[in-house]
Order: structure tokens, then sequence, then C-alpha cells
């Protein structure tokens, strides 16, 4: 068994790896040079992007980057992300997964519940960074109070992102050791899969 | 006079951050009164900003009115606009003596996100400090009278700074020392409303029953008050009614900046507090069990 359960699954290729990146590294640039003009405390990020008046100028590229990734991001991952039926079990047993009651967590497919939503979720923010973004980024061409309603929406998905990231990072390494490892190298070891992913886990090692 | 540049507000900056200088007592607060109905249109305040502040030529051309420029620029920093409009079957231009109000409250300072960009000094003068702006343009979207103008070659922005050299040396503004009819007044604050109830008492002698002075309340008053004759027609001077420093938006917008900053300190601490609890999952511990759930069922 235990040969068994270190073999090694395939869980992402190369081109979803640096799909996911870009979307990463753009992500947290855009966070922390983001919430920096929104905190004044925080003004100190905008040294990410070699300080104040740069950070205002690369801020809106970074975020094309980010608006592109996303885009592709959606495409290659959408048909693997609609909820099925174990998925909305699941949603109802997410008590039962947060506090590790592992018998009594439905089993996911490639990915859980909790993945598709932060997946959907992630979709629908980049619309609004995105629309939001770019009349701040010409404000000349906008009224003040659109101007103003903008910065209120682009704020908030500021938080749902900043929220969602935290928990996206906190389970994708140390909470769930042996998942950072599947966009790394693209790898995972069939133990993971069979206790993370069982659907999938049976799909693979199906001989 | 050596305390007139105490500070009072900062960009981004709360007010516990302001060093000494704050600490200061609150030094004379300055007002520019300008009587609309004494201008004459001659435009010697325009040419006397432009000569002060070094701020060079701007080439015009005739768009069929009686002012010089169609709108302010980074260089244009005070404009007199000649609006057209027909008053009791006569034509009148309703003059407007266009640049920076001074407000007591900026809506320019508190939508401005670099600190240091943007200081009120306790003398009621709004200033830019160009080194410290990032040139996101918020001060623009901020401000209720349209007055800060980007330079798109330097990113920065600029505004009428109420002449702060020359107030710091006890001087007028230069508008207010050129002037030939004595439409601008510079002095206290109190002692340029005291003017102004005279200047609307003696236009309302000469029958402009509708004359009145422009401090408006929602900016907390400001540092360059008008004395208007048609007090009725705000609109045709290009005077907003109802000016404020705190649009819905942006009250709102500081409020969920406050929620959202416990939310994220509470995330970072609430995914700290699951790892203390429940530790890294490991998977050996699991290994004599079986897959959770029923695989067969995963779709
Ligand atoms: C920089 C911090 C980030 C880290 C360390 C990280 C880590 C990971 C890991 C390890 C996975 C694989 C999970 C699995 O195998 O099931 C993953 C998947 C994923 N990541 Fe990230 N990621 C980061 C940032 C982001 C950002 C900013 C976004 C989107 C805005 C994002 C979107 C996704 C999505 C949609 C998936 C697939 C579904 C899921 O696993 O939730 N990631 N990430
Ligand atoms: S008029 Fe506009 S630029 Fe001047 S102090 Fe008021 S808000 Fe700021
Ligand atoms: S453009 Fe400059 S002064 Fe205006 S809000 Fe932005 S940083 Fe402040």
């Amino acid at each position: 068994m235990a040969d068994m359960a270190d073999r090694i699954l395939h869980r992402f290729n190369f081109a979803e790896r640096i799909v996911h990146w870009v979307v990463g590294v753009t992500f947290v640039l855009l966070l922390a040079t983001g919430l920096a003009f929104a905190y004044p405390a925080l003004f100190w990020l905008t040294a990410l992007l070699g300080g104040g008046p740069s950070a205002r100028v690369l801020h809106p590229w970074v975020g094309v980057l980010f608006g592109i990734g996303m885009g592709f991001m959606i495409a290659i991952w959408i048909r693997d992300m609609f909820l099925s039926d174990v998925d909305w079990r699941w949603l109802r047993a997410m008590r039962a997964y947060a506090t590790r009651d592992s018998a009594n967590v439905p089993p996911a497919g490639k990915y859980n519940a909790g993945q598709k939503m932060f997946f959907w979720f992630q979709g629908l923010l980049a619309v609004v960074f995105v629309v939001s973004g770019v009349p701040l980024w010409f404000p000349e061409f906008f009224g003040s109070g659109l101007l103003q309603w903008m910065r209120l929406a682009h704020y908030l998905a500021t938080l749902g992102g900043g929220l969602l990231l935290i928990v996206h990072v906190y389970l994708g390494t140390i909470a769930y050791p042996g998942t950072a490892r599947a966009m790394i190298d693209g790898t995972v070891t069939a133990r993971w899969a069979r206790h993370h992913h069982p659907g999938w886990h049976e799909e693979q090692t199906r001989p | 006079m050596a305390d007139t540049l105490s500070i009072r507000r900062v960009s981004a900056t709360p007010d516990a951050y302001i060093p000494i200088s704050a600490l200061r007592s609150a030094g004379p607060s300055y007002a520019k009164l300008v009587d609309i109905g004494a201008c004459i249109g001659c435009k010697g305040c325009e040419v006397a900003c432009k000569e002060w502040n070094d701020l060079g030529v701007e080439p015009t051309a005739n768009f069929g009115s009686y002012q010089s420029h169609k709108d302010l620029s980074p260089k244009t920093w005070l404009l007199m606009r000649f609006n057209e409009v027909e008053v009791d079957g006569n034509l009148n231009w309703l003059i407007k003596k266009d640049a920076c109000l001074h407000c007591e409250d900026p809506g320019c300072l508190f939508a401005c996100p670099a600190p240091g960009a943007i200081v009120q000094y306790t003398n009621g003068i709004v200033d830019f400090n160009q080194e410290n702006c990032i040139g996101c343009q918020y001060c623009v979207t901020g401000c209720p009278f349209d007055i800060p103008r980007f330079d798109v070659h330097t990113r920065k922005v600029s505004k009428c700074n109420m002449c702060v050299d020359r107030v710091e040396a006890g001087l007028e503004p230069a508008c207010v020392k050129t002037c030939p009819t004595n439409a601008i007044s510079w002095g206290s604050k109190d002692d340029m409303l005291a003017l102004a109830d005279q200047k609307v008492e003696t236009l309302n002698a000469r029958g402009y029953d509708n004359a009145a002075v422009y401090n408006p309340a929602g900016v907390g008053g400001t540092h360059m008050m008008y004395v208007v004759p048609h007090g009725d027609r705000l609109a045709d001077y290009s005077l907003p009614s109802d000016p404020t420093a705190s649009p819905t938006p942006m009250t709102a917008l500081g409020f969920l900046k406050r929620i959202g900053a416990y939310l994220m300190g509470f995330g970072v601490l609430g995914v700290v507090g699951h790892f203390l609890r429940y530790g890294p999952e490991r998977l050996e511990e699991h290994e004599d069990h079986e897959p959770r759930g029923d695989t067969g069922a995963a779709a």
C-alpha cells in the first residue's frame, strides 16, 4: 500500500502553472500597492513598484497582466468548476471540512466545492477590478461622481480578494502539506489525492 | 507673522502624526473676498498670477468669448470666466474668478492618498506639494469645484496656492495687489465676512435684492469668498449651490476601509489561530483510514 500511496500523480501542466503564477504574482503586487493607496500606514508598500509615483503608473499595467491572466485562467479551468451534487453537499459540510472531521466531508473531485467557489468569486472580482479600474486609470474622461463610486467598488473588490487570498494561501501552503508542489512542479502524491480529492484520485488511478 | 505656516492638516496623515508645528497656537485665518459686482473684467489678476508664480504664457485663440482661455490648466491657476446671461431682458456678464477656494474642509486633501502631497495651513491656505504627489488625480475627483489640474508630462497636479510665499512674508496675494478696482480684498476671515455683509447691504440698496455671500457650508466655508450680485443664479456663475467635502461614496469608503482593516486583520489572525489549533494536516496519520466518503459518488 505504501508504494501505491507514494505514487506521483500529475495535477497541473506547465501552462496551468504559468497562468496561475502570472495571476498570483500580479495579484499580490496589486493588492500590496492597492492597499498602500488605501491606507496611509501602508504607503511604504508602494516601494514594491518603485515608490509612490511609479507605483501609480505601474499598478494599472500590472492590472492589465492580471486581467489577461484571469482571462486565461477562466478559459482553461471553467469546465472543471461547475458544482456537482456532491459539491452542494460538501458546501453544507463546510464545518466538518474546517474542523478536519474528514469522515463527514463528502468526497471531492479534482476540485472541492470551496476551491470552485474561490474560482467563481475571483472571476467575479476580476471583472469588478477591471471595470472600476479603467476609469480610475484615465480619470480625465470620467465625472467625479462616477469616479468616487468606482473607488468604492475597487476597494470592495480589494477587500474581498484580500480575504479570499488569505484563506487560499493558507490552505495551499502550511495547512495542507503536499499541496503547494501541485503548483510548483505540477505533481502530488497519490496519498494526497486520495485524501483531498478522492473522486479525482479514483479517475487517475483507475487501471 | 512667523506662525502663519503652522500646519492644520496633511493629506493621508492622521492628525496625531502632524509634528509640533500644529501644537503652536493657530495663527490668523486669512480670506480673500472677491466682489464680483466691482469687477470690470480687465484680467489684471490673471496676469499678476502668471507673473508672480512664473507660470508662463499659454497661447489661446478667439472662441467667441471675452474670456482669455477656455479652461484652467496646470499653468493657468486663475481664469476669469465670462458667462453671458440674460437677466431681466439685459445681457449680463456673470463673471467668476475661477481658482481654488481654499476650503476649510478641503475635499482634495481628504481624497489624497499620498502623505504630505496636500497641506492645509492654519491660516486657511491649501497647498499642493508636488514632490510628494503620486499623480493619481484623486484630488481632482474630491474637489467639488473642479480646480486641480493634472500635467500629463510631469504627472503632478497644481492649482492656486494663494501666493503662500507672499502671505508667509506678510504680503497679500498678487491678484489682490494688482486689482485696479479693489474688487479683491484680503484680510482676516472675520474682517472679510464683515466686509462681505457690508457689500451685500450696499448691493441690496442698489436694487440687487438677491445679492449674497458665497461661503458654502458644505465645505466648512472657504478662504476665497465671493460677493455675488445675483445670488439666485449661482449656476449661471458656474458656482455649485451645494458643494460638499464628503460626498456619499467617499463617506462610505472611509467607513468600509475601517471595517475592512479589521476584517483583514482578523482574517490573518483567523488562519493563524486555525493553524495553531489544527496544525498541518499530516496524511501519514490517515494512513490506516479508508479514503473519506464514498469515492464512487464523486462526479
Ligand atoms: C501568492 C499566493 C498564492 C499561492 C501560494 C497559491 C497556491 C495555490 C496552490 C498550491 C494551488 C493548488 C491547489 C490544488 O492543488 O488543489 C492553487 C490553485 C488555485 N489558485 Fe492559487 N495561489 C496563490 C495566489 C492565487 C491568486 C491571487 C489567485 C486568483 C486571483 C489564485 C487562484 C487559484 C485558483 C482559481 C486555483 C484552483 C482552485 C483552487 O485550488 O482553489 N491563486 N493556488
Ligand atoms: S477648491 Fe478644490 S482644490 Fe481648492 S481647497 Fe477646495 S477642494 Fe481643494
Ligand atoms: S494627484 Fe497628487 S495631490 Fe492629487 S490626490 Fe493624487 S497624490 Fe494627492
